[in-house]
């Protein structure tokens, strides 16, 4: 049984529809990269996997738990956490304060403050600052162990390279290794898809809403890739 | 079905409505008209409430102070010139007009909240100065001095043919204003500040035209409210509950329409005749009955009864929105979730 | 002389003033709601004190807030949770300005009907007219005692603020209300409990000013006034900005009853206009 099954879901913005009839499994431990142009629907569904989106019909269970209908409080303290787009640390907030606000959700796991500044050290120096004095980089490294701190059981990366230097973004997908070490699945949200296929198992890809491909991440062919990406 | 009013329906209802109430007073007793103007005057503030709320985005909590600088202008004027009130009453509209229009500069540098509970600070100062100025009268207040130039055999007929014909006059006016370039510029104003600016609408400059012109029209009906008690007294003139009626009679009925506050003030009377009459309450209770309504409304149908009410029958009086009535989600989500597949 | 007794007199009242408005800045920080009802139920709390203290003749009335508070938070949550939720996520931001409006409106006039118009105070026996002397000046223990008290609730508010776990869900929720979801947390609940504690704060204050002087149903809209001018001069959100608004107005309020004893409030207001004209950011800008 996969941790996370989704079947026909279908989301809408307003009056539109954004996402037509998603089929989407992630099983215990996986690493799956979700890629598509702009507009495609990925962040919207991300969105209402955790229950920020309230638009939403068809099925979606997680660990077996219905949580189609579920708010995003109740569906955190299951173990789905979403790192947000654009990070939205809270700005009023130091970074230390910040990542406590992980372990509110009070969901026992391995990872700690102690983890989180371990897996960043830059964030432990910065402990004491507010999100508008580190740079970009650190902000997202300050939202992933936001997410960290609320142990997981699979987390939702929407983005996370985003205006991020090369040089960052590598050190980002790095920590990787270590969070997916605790048996924590990940879907990764992505524009960069060469980076989100070196770092999954499987790809979906969507096409204004739909799902155009599917499949294991490796062997890829590169116009199936593009076809799906872009349509025609 | 949908009623549209064309020029000549409009013209007809217009007809119709000049000559009941030119007649009216040959028909109804002296109680009944006083109430009628009681009802007429405070239709005309609520509409110019609505006119800074509904269209302009401002909420004030201090619009009595306009209604006293009108009352006031108007009882002062009459008596230094010792002429019939009636002959001095476009100076009421004049004094609260100015007064806005000095007063917007430091207001409209605060938002929401803050410019409403501003307004209602400013009404307080300008009472309580009112209340020290012997010149003015004090806190016992001022006879109309030149009441003894009135024909008092008319005095109620002509009453209430001021405030029918203000009433008449505001809404034609708002009517025609709504539905000019000025108006589609100020309800976007209301909608999205930084959309309107961006397509070019002056927001300060439409939000000053709507503040100036709501403190005009409440400075009148002001005047003649008090004119029709031959007194005025600070504690009456500059007291909350002008902002609480018209606040109630708008949210009630519905911000943002010209219908809503017809509604709102038929509701508001009705209810006060109900309540303080055949149920024998005080007007205590009356208040608190008509707030518990206005919040209910609030919650439940927070664009007022004459909105929910024109959706749902679909009939259109003097519309003045603009944009077609967005298909709701739930009209997309039927067919959606047949395609749910299993 | 007399008039470094009026200063010093007017910051004693001040803090009492921060007091007021302290809970309506809270509410406004967290949740960009002015609470225009907040008036009301401050009196409503000092009515609920002259009512115990009826009841309970041999007790202190100082000792009767503590059950007033208690009462307060309840009304506070309950209050929020049934009414203030419902349109404070609303994207018209009039709307709860003018549904709290409407909630003064029918506290008021409830408190007119049950309790009467008539003028009430809070009698606290000796306590009221006892004074120190220092250097030849003449100061109340009971303004004293109440300026001490508003700091060390200051104190307190910022510590709980600041160090708890709760102080960070209210900050973080003031920040993001949504992605405070994501953490499992309840936007709507956090609301309800800041209300309980802004009411408490305002019951605080409510009972303390009704020991100082008289009130009546009517003087909701009073309190909220200066509770309100205290937020703004002191800068939004800024908690010690707020007792440095307090206790400015409360010197303007002395100082104009020298010069005219029947001001009343009108120095104040016009110390709030004026400063409103000359800075609208208010005497502090600082952050939460």
């Amino acid at each position: 049984m996969a941790l996370l099954d989704v079947n026909g879901l279908q989301i809408f913005y307003g009056d539109l529809q954004a996402v037509f009839d998603m089929n989407f499994t992630v099983a215990d431990g996986e690493a799956v990269a979700l890629v598509g142009a702009n507009g495609a629907g990925k962040s919207t569904f991300l969105k209402a996997l955790v229950g920020l989106n309230e638009e939403r019909r068809g099925a979606v269970h997680f660990d077996g738990i219905d949580i189609s209908q579920m708010p995003a409080e109740q569906v955190s303290r299951l173990g789905l956490i979403m790192v947000p787009e654009g990070r939205l640390l809270f700005d009023s907030l130091t970074i230390e304060e910040n990542l406590l606000m992980g372990s509110v959700n009070r969901r026992k796991g391995s990872w700690t403050l102690r983890r989180v500044f371990d897996l960043f050290p830059i964030l432990e120096e910065r402990r004491r600052m507010f999100p508008g004095q580190l740079s970009g980089g650190q902000q997202q490294m300050a939202a992933i162990g936001r997410a960290l701190m609320s142990n997981p059981r699979l987390l939702l990366c929407d983005e996370i390279s985003l205006g991020l230097a090369p040089v960052v973004v590598e050190q980002i997908y790095r920590s990787f290794a270590d969070i997916r070490r605790e048996g924590t699945a990940v879907v990764l949200v992505e524009q960069d898809v060469k980076r989100a296929l070196a770092t999954s198992e499987r790809i979906y890809c969507l096409l204004k809403g739909r799902v155009s491909l599917t499949g294991p991440a490796q062997g890829l062919q590169p116009e199936q890739l593009t076809h799906a990406y872009f349509g025609n | 079905m949908t009623l549209m009013p064309t020029r000549t329906i409009l013209l007809a209802c217009a007809i119709v409505l000049v000559a009941i109430i030119a007649g009216a007073p040959f028909v109804l007793n002296e109680g009944i008209l006083r109430l009628a103007t009681e009802c007429l005057l405070l239709l005309t503030m609520a509409q110019m409430w609505n006119l800074l709320a509904g269209y302009a985005g401002l909420v004030s909590l201090g619009h009595q102070v306009f209604i006293a600088f009108g009352a006031y202008a108007l009882f002062l004027t009459s008596g230094w010139l010792e002429v019939t009130p009636i002959w001095v009453l476009p100076v009421a509209p004049l004094v609260a007009a100015a007064v806005a229009a000095i007063i917007a500069f430091p207001l409209f540098r605060l938002r929401d909240a803050y410019f409403s509970i501003a307004m209602w600070v400013f009404a307080e100062i300008i009472g309580a100065f009112t209340m020290k100025s012997q010149a003015v009268g004090g806190t016992s207040g001022v006879p109309l001095a030149t009441s003894k130039l009135i024909d008092f055999d008319w005095f109620e007929p002509t009453m209430f043919w001021l405030a029918g014909g203000l009433t008449l006059v505001t809404i034609a006016a708002l009517y025609k204003m709504m539905t000019s370039s000025f108006g589609l510029g100020l309800m976007s104003v209301r909608d999205n500040d930084l959309a309107a600016m961006s397509v070019g609408v002056d927001v300060r400059h439409n939000r000053f035209i709507a503040f100036v012109l709501s403190a005009a029209g409440c400075g009148l009906a002001g005047a003649l409210s008090f004119m029709g008690n031959l007194f005025i007294a600070p504690l009456a003139a500059f007291d909350v509950n002008w902002s609480v009626y018209m606040m109630f009679i708008v949210i009630i009925g519905g911000i943002g329409t010209l219908e809503g506050p017809i509604l709102g003030v038929i509701i508001f009377f009705g209810l006060r005749e109900l309540m303080t009459g055949p149920l024998g309450l005080s007007g205590g209770w009356y208040l608190v009955g008509l707030g518990i309504i206005a919040v209910v409304v609030m919650i439940v149908a927070p664009r007022g009864i004459w909105p929910a009410l024109r959706d749902r029958l679909g009939v259109r009086l003097l519309d003045v929105h603009r944009a077609a009535p967005r298909p709701a989600a739930a009209t997309i989500l039927p067919g959606a979730s047949e395609r749910v597949t299993g | 002389m007399i008039w470094v007794e009026t200063l010093i007199n007017g910051a004693l009242l001040g803090g009492l003033y921060g007091l007021l408005g302290i809970g309506l800045a809270l509410v406004f920080g967290v949740m960009r709601v002015v609470n225009i009802a907040h008036g009301e139920f401050m009196v409503l709390s000092a009515f609920c004190a002259v009512l115990l203290s009826n009841l309970f003749p041999q007790v202190s009335p100082l000792l009767m807030l503590i059950p007033v508070i208690a009462l307060s938070f309840a009304v506070g949550w309950l209050y929020q949770a049934a009414i203030v939720n419902r349109v404070v996520t609303s994207p018209d931001p009039l709307s709860p300005l003018l549904l709290t409006f409407g909630v003064s409106v029918i506290l008021r006039n409830v408190m007119v009907e049950i309790f009467g118009a008539d003028v009430r105070s809070l009698q606290v026996g000796e306590l009221s007219r006892a004074s120190l002397e220092i250097a030849g000046l003449n100061i109340g223990i009971m303004p004293l005692l109440t300026l001490v008290l508003a700091a060390l609730l200051f104190m307190a508010l910022q510590l709980v603020l600041r160090h708890t776990e709760f102080g960070r869900i209210v900050r973080a929720t003031a920040d993001r209300r949504d992605i405070v979801r994501l953490s499992g947390v309840k936007p709507d609940r956090v609301y309800n409990y800041v209300m309980g504690l802004s009411l408490a704060l305002g019951a605080i204050g409510g009972v303390l000013l009704a020991v100082r002087s008289g009130f009546t149903p009517f003087s909701g809209a009073e309190r909220l006034l200066i509770a309100f001018e205290v937020v703004v001069l002191g800068g939004l959100g800024s908690f010690w900005g707020a007792l440095l608004g307090g206790i400015a107005l409360g010197m303007a309020q002395l100082i104009g009853l020298k010069i005219d004893p029947n001001a009343g409030l009108l120095y104040a207001h016009l110390l709030f206009f004026i400063m409103l004209l000359i800075r609208p950011s208010g005497l502090v800008s600082s952050r939460v």
